[in-house]
């Protein structure tokens, strides 16, 4: 360019006129005008500041000197056996390592610090808890190598959406320091867990949502997550310590209810005894997990226990009196989804991450049905016909076919699949088809046709008919529009849960996902 | 003259030279003789399977400046490679890169294109070439559209990265601890379309590659970096500003290339009383048809989308009227859809479509094959732009034409009349300030977000410890107790830097039309004020918007598409004061000086102007603030006619030299005449010289200023004989501007002063352009 830079004299000048011009005229973005000491602090005057207001101690070390605080041990006794029966749970000899971190910023990006580690871990019942806290950008090496020490080989990290920020962005900070990030078992992210089984009865995934509908538990005092940043970054500059005072106890509480989230799912979840005291729309969540990692006949078990229970005596459930698909919630303007649907990113508190690198949603819309008892039963059938167990699938779908609305049209499809492949009963599979035609039927006069569902019946009906003139030569086949009746209603057929495994053909073929899935 | 039955490109041309209404429009006509192919050889060292895949694909030997750049690119060196469109540039740096990949699949590639469209082309061509060579290799887009799960993919184990400037900036660089595995094996980056890389563009293009060499070097890799470029005046300049290493420029041509007509049009005047001339487009397609009647493949450029809707249409009557082959001529411009555009060039290589009307949107280097004539309805702004769409047209053998049909635009009308600027002038130089005060600063605080600085550490033009300090005032960044300097806000300042304006702060365009609204682009203030006020056309690639509510205080201005036959001009009221003078020297009759200026800018009026014509067909009032802009500018003094002449004469002569000069200030630095502001006082205050300012109209300006006072002379001397050479009577708005006091003669004024300025009477020589 035309004024080198290493003439001060000009830049100065021309720095300062673009000081003037950010303050004066176009900028005015001007407004965060603070008063700077000039100069670097002495890195030793930050730690010091830090771990006296704190009440830790400075580590000193080759790397630089990071602060350690260290809160007394509690008793927050965790039965890892039962833990270890829920999905993705670690086995019960691993250890177990609660991590949560306060950063600069909500960008995992290379910018931003992780400023204190908070770190908890189990000796027998005793919970025990450190933090880690950086003095100075320039310490940081120190830190990384003290986070290192407390995490196991074979160790599980335990975290809150640690999996998309607090564990990425440690890693970021390794690589920053050309190290590899500290090997480690596994990571147990609640966040997900949460999400999964209580966003039915949650307003929102944020961990002090989850700790006051969960646990119980109401913080006084606490502090805004968006204003962690500017308390650090304000000591750095030679603020005073004493707003990360309420930083570090916030820290350490959060730590805490991780602990005590596992507790809660290991007694509350961990068996089905236990289970049969939680709301019905927590098993319909845990039953997913269970079925997401292909543990079926677990999943079966939750859905079981979730239809056995007294509709009536679990009020997260909604009544089944409306169809299915009016309790499907109407898509809402945008910005104002609801928190769980899909679409919306987690909402782990904090402000809102840029979206910049947002990729687009995939998740169907189904995923964000609340648990109706007939979704629980709808999704129970599922999961027998995906047990193989057809009998007992055929007669669960047959008791949601006499069901009112949409769904019982589409019970009847699933009942004329397994009928007509699994049962080699083609007759009661036309049977159902033609209820199947009676529902459409009825609701197109209710003025709500289903022309997809409809045409899926006409379709199969006509195969069953050939098929079955084919093989019975001229045996009277009844006609398809048939009235309503020839299918046992539920009274007639009283639910039987499980006919264990009765006339399972080793057919491998499944069925494809039907309009509810 | 019609022609129906296929005909040979020169007999299409012979029959139209032979039409006396067509024939008297042609101001010149250059043949350009036929070249033979170069070959040169495949060097040794290449993997078996690369010589072998090629051949398979038609290529036994390289020509001559492929194998020049393989060589050199795999000594180490960086280079620029300068070649017309479809030259077989990909070759150059993609055997090199294969090369790599063959010997160590753990090395990298980073391919930067300036538009998404291309960089897919660029994918799609290496996968063709790596899968007949029977490598395996990874090749992949990273952008905007890359879906989620594919993205984690490409960052680990993509070999060949293909992405573009604003991605690397805003995804790539600020998160690449997630990128290390690319990082650490980076043996080569390839800039191509470098000449795109200009101006504010790319003064923010070679800092976003000083931060990623940057994060190169902490990963420890050195990448060879491979420019390829336009023909334009100083690609080994603009390369070694955007990259800042020296580079070795490769020009020399091997491909073969058959005889060339090139015909300069000029549309007769409609009646010798009057200045109008007959419209470009309408001329352009008396010359288009022919062609396309006899079956040769043709391409016609027009310079809006109103200019390309209009030709089509045109186009497709009168074939429908003869019986032509109008379904075979199609469209291709901005807001055409992917796989239509795609579908369109397929269908141009393949011969499938015979004719097509483009705008510049065809210009970047997407492959169409090569076609049988260019007919351009205007001329596209560029010496380099010319040539690329001349480049069009250009079989290996056999003849074919390129012609430029002028309009009546002042530029249009000096080119044409001197053809010499265009067939013998260096093509203009492309300029980018990479050290622009407002956008070093930007990327200096993304610099610190990505990596700490070390005391002392060089960043662009020399260590930039001054500059964090400065920073660090306003708490974004700071020094730690180990020297070092840090981020430290919770800002991600990557966010905060568009690249393709200057100033920090914008105003967004907001497209009203579909029932989500987006983001169209930003302006900066200074431009939105004559851009985007209230009632104001805004084009968009290509595309028309009506801006129907500019929200000042929220920097946000609402618009909408349409279809107007008009555009807006707003007229700036301009003062300006000089704040710092970087370079002077005595100047024939007076001084000319090179210095940062304060411009306050009110735009009060705008004038609905029509398209083609220019007519004045309305007006109406913009009320928005005052602003101001610091800025670098050029300026002259005339101190020799101060005393001597009388000031309202003076002031007509400063004022119509002043426009000349800006005229050909845009055309040499290959600028939009916008760019530069123009100001003239009779009695600066500050100098107390009769004085003519022309200013750049970007924050901190792109380094424009410093080359028009380097090229001082010349400007005076063209701008003489643009005024000289203008066929008006006393001063049109073609030369001198508009008329202002007719009785005066504004042409005769202007030039007795730029003689006065140095300008050789009835100069009659060209200026060396470059």
């Amino acid at each position: 360019m035309t004024i080198p830079l290493a003439d001060p004299g000009s830049l100065g000048r021309r720095l300062e006129r673009y000081r003037s011009a950010a303050r004066g005229g176009l900028v005015t973005d001007a407004a965060r005008q603070v008063e700077l000491p000039h100069g670097p602090i002495d890195r030793h005057v930050l730690a010091e500041r830090l771990a006296r207001t704190l009440g830790g101690e400075v580590i000193a070390s080759p790397g630089g000197s990071y602060v350690r605080c260290e809160s007394e041990s509690r008793a927050i006794p965790l039965d890892r056996e039962r833990l270890a029966r829920l999905p993705a749970q670690p086995a019960p000899p691993v250890p177990l390592v609660c991590l949560d971190t306060e950063t600069t910023g909500l960008a995992t990006a290379a910018g931003t610090v992780a400023f204190l580690i908070g770190l908890g871990w189990w000796r027998g019942d005793r919970f025990h808890q450190v933090q880690l806290l950086l003095p100075d950008h320039a310490d940081e090496p120190a830190m990384l190598t003290a986070l290192a020490r407390h995490i196991p080989l074979d160790g599980w990290l335990v975290t809150y959406n640690g999996r998309g920020f607090d564990w990425p962005l440690l890693v970021t900070r390794y690589r920053m320091a050309r190290r590899a990030a500290p090997v480690h078992g596994g990571h147990l992210d609640l966040l997900p867990i949460v999400r999964r089984l209580f966003r039915h009865r949650l307003d929102d995934a944020r961990l002090r949502t989850a700790e006051a509908g969960l646990l119980g538990l109401h913080r006084h005092g606490d502090i805004d997550g968006s204003e962690i940043p500017a308390r650090y970054l304000g000591f750095l500059r030679g603020g005073p310590a004493e707003p990360l005072v309420e930083v570090a106890r916030h820290n350490d509480q959060d730590v805490r209810s991780l602990a005590r989230l596992l507790v809660l799912l290991a007694n509350d979840y961990g068996t089905t005894e236990a289970r049969r005291s939680v709301p019905a729309g927590d098993l319909g969540g845990l039953a997913r997990a269970y079925a997401r990692e292909g543990r079926l006949a677990e999943a079966l078990e939750c859905y079981d226990v979730a239809f056995s229970a007294d509709p009536g005596a679990t009020p997260p459930i909604a009544k089944s009196d409306v169809t299915l698909t009016e309790t499907r919630r109407a898509p809402e303007p945008t910005g104002r989804l609801p928190w769980w649907s899909p679409d919306v990113p987690p909402d782990f508190g904090g402000r809102r991450p840029s979206a910049i690198q947002a990729g687009p949603s995939v998740r169907s819309a189904a995923f964000a049905t609340p648990w109706t008892s007939e979704r629980i039963a709808v999704e129970r059938a599922h999961t027998l016909r995906r047990l193989r167990r057809w009998e007992s699938a055929a007669e669960a779908w047959a008791s949601l076919a006499a069901g009112p609305g949409r769904s019982a049209i589409v019970a009847a499809i699933e009942l004329a699949k397994l009928r007509e492949h699994r049962l080699r009963d083609p007759l009661g599979a036309l049977r159902a088809t033609g209820d199947g035609l009676a529902l459409v039927e009825r609701r197109r006069r209710l003025g709500r046709p289903e022309p997809r569902l409809e045409a899926d019946l006409r379709g199969r009906a006509r195969r069953l008919r050939r098929r079955l003139a084919g093989r019975a030569g001229r045996q009277a086949v009844p006609p398809t529009n048939g009235t309503r009746g020839s299918m046992a209603s539920p009274a007639q057929r009283p639910r039987t849960r499980s006919s264990s495994g009765s006339k399972e053909q080793a057919i491998v073929r499944r069925s494809p996902a039907s309009a509810l899935r | 003259m019609r022609t129906y039955a296929p005909a040979d490109p020169a007999a299409v041309l012979a029959e139209l030279l032979a039409e006396p209404s067509l024939a008297r429009g042609v101001v010149h006509h250059a043949i350009l003789p036929a070249r033979p192919a170069e070959h040169g050889d495949f060097p040794g060292w290449l993997d078996p399977r690369i010589v072998a895949g090629l051949a398979q694909r038609g290529i036994a030997r390289p020509y001559r400046h492929q194998a020049d750049a393989i060589e050199s690119i795999r000594g180490g060196e960086d280079v620029v490679i300068v070649t017309p469109t479809a030259s077989g540039k990909t070759l150059c740096y993609a055997v090199p890169i294969l090369q790599a990949i063959a010997e160590d699949p753990a090395a990298r590639a980073l391919l930067l294109f300036p538009t998404k469209a291309l960089s897919q082309d660029q994918v799609a061509e290496f996968a063709g070439l790596s899968a007949t060579a029977g490598l395996q290799v990874s090749a992949s887009t990273y952008d905007g559209d890359t879906p989620a799960p594919i993205r984690s993919a490409v960052r680990t184990a993509g070999q060949v990265v293909a992405t573009n400037p604003d991605m690397l900036h805003s995804a790539i660089l600020p998160h690449h601890t997630k990128w290390f595995q690319l990082f650490e094996q980076l043996r080569y980056i390839v800039i191509d379309e470098l000449h795109t890389y200009r101006g504010v563009f790319g003064g923010h293009v070679a800092n976003v590659l000083r931060r990623l060499l940057r994060i190169c070097a902490h990963y420890g890799s050195h990448p060879v970096i491979i420019c390829c470029s336009a023909t334009i005046g100083n690609p080994g300049e603009l390369a070694e500003a955007l990259i800042g290493r020296p580079v070795r420029v490769l020009t020399r041509n091997g491909a073969p290339a058959g005889e060339r007509h090139i015909l300069l049009v000029d549309p007769p005047r409609l009646d010798p009383a009057s200045e109008a001339r007959g419209s470009a487009v309408t001329l352009a397609q008396r010359w288009a048809l022919p062609f396309l009647r006899a079956g040769r493949q043709t391409i016609v450029f027009g310079r809006s989308r109103v200019a390309v809707e209009l030709l089509l249409s045109g186009l497709r009557e009168s074939l429908r009227e003869s019986r032509g082959p109008r379904t075979r001529v199609r469209g291709y411009r901005g807001g055409y859809l992917p796989t239509e555009r795609r579908a369109i060039e397929r269908g141009l290589r393949d011969g499938e479509i015979l004719g097509v009307v483009a705008t510049n949107a065809l210009e970047l280097g997407v492959d169409i094959g090569r076609l049988d004539a260019a007919i351009l309805a205007g001329y596209p702004g560029s010496i380099a732009a010319t040539w690329q769409q001349f480049g069009r047209a250009g079989r290996r053998a056999g003849t074919s034409v390129a012609i430029l049909v002028a309009s009546s635009a002042p530029v249009d009308q000096y080119v044409v009349h001197h053809p010499e600027f265009l067939l013998e002038g260096t093509p203009e130089e492309a300029r980018a300030d990479p050290d622009n005060l407002h956008i070093l600063l930007a990327h200096l605080r993304a610099a610190v977000f990505e990596l700490p600085f070390e005391p002392g550490e060089v960043f662009g033009p020399g260590p930039v410890d001054d500059l964090l300090a400065f920073l660090g005032e306003e708490g974004h960044v700071r020094e730690a107790g180990d020297g070092r300097w840090y981020w430290s806000s919770e800002n991600f300042p990557a966010s905060e830097i568009s690249l393709r304006t200057a100033a920090p702060e914008n105003v967004v365009i907001i497209d009203t039309t579909p029932d989500r609204p987006r983001v169209l682009g930003e302006v900066d203030l200074f431009s939105a004020q004559v851009l985007v006020h209230e009632h104001a056309i805004y084009l968009h690639e290509s595309a028309q918007y009506h801006v129907d509510r500019l929200e000042w205080g929220e920097r946000k201005a609402y618009v909408h598409r349409i279809d107007a036959d008009h555009y807006t001009y707003a007229n700036r009221a301009v003062t300006l004061k000089p704040l710092d003078v970087f370079a002077e020297a005595a100047a024939t009759g007076g001084r000319r000086i090179h210095g940062e200026v304060m411009v306050a800018s009110l735009v009060t009026l705008y004038k609905k102007l029509k398209f083609l014509t220019d007519e004045n067909v309305g007006f109406g009032p913009v009320d928005l603030p005052e602003i101001e802009l610091q800025t670098t500018a050029y300026w002259l003094t005339a101190e020799a006619v101060r005393d001597r002449w009388r000031r309202h004469e003076l002031d007509i002569a400063l004022l119509g030299a002043g426009r000349a000069i800006q005229t050909v200030a845009s055309v040499l630095l290959m600028v939009d005449p916008r760019d530069l502001g123009l100001v003239s006082q009779v009695r600066s205050p500050h100098s107390e010289q009769p004085t003519i300012y022309l200013y750049e109209a970007v924050p901190g300006g792109i380094g424009l200023a410093e080359r028009l006072w380097d090229r001082h002379d010349e400007l005076v001397s063209a701008a003489a004989e643009l005024i000289a050479s203008c066929a008006c009577d006393a001063g049109c708005p073609a030369c001198t501007g508009p008329r202002l006091e007719p009785e005066i003669d504004a042409k005769a004024l202007a030039l007795r002063l730029l003689g006065e300025l140095g300008a050789a009477r009835h100069a009659t020589a060209l200026p060396a352009v470059g």
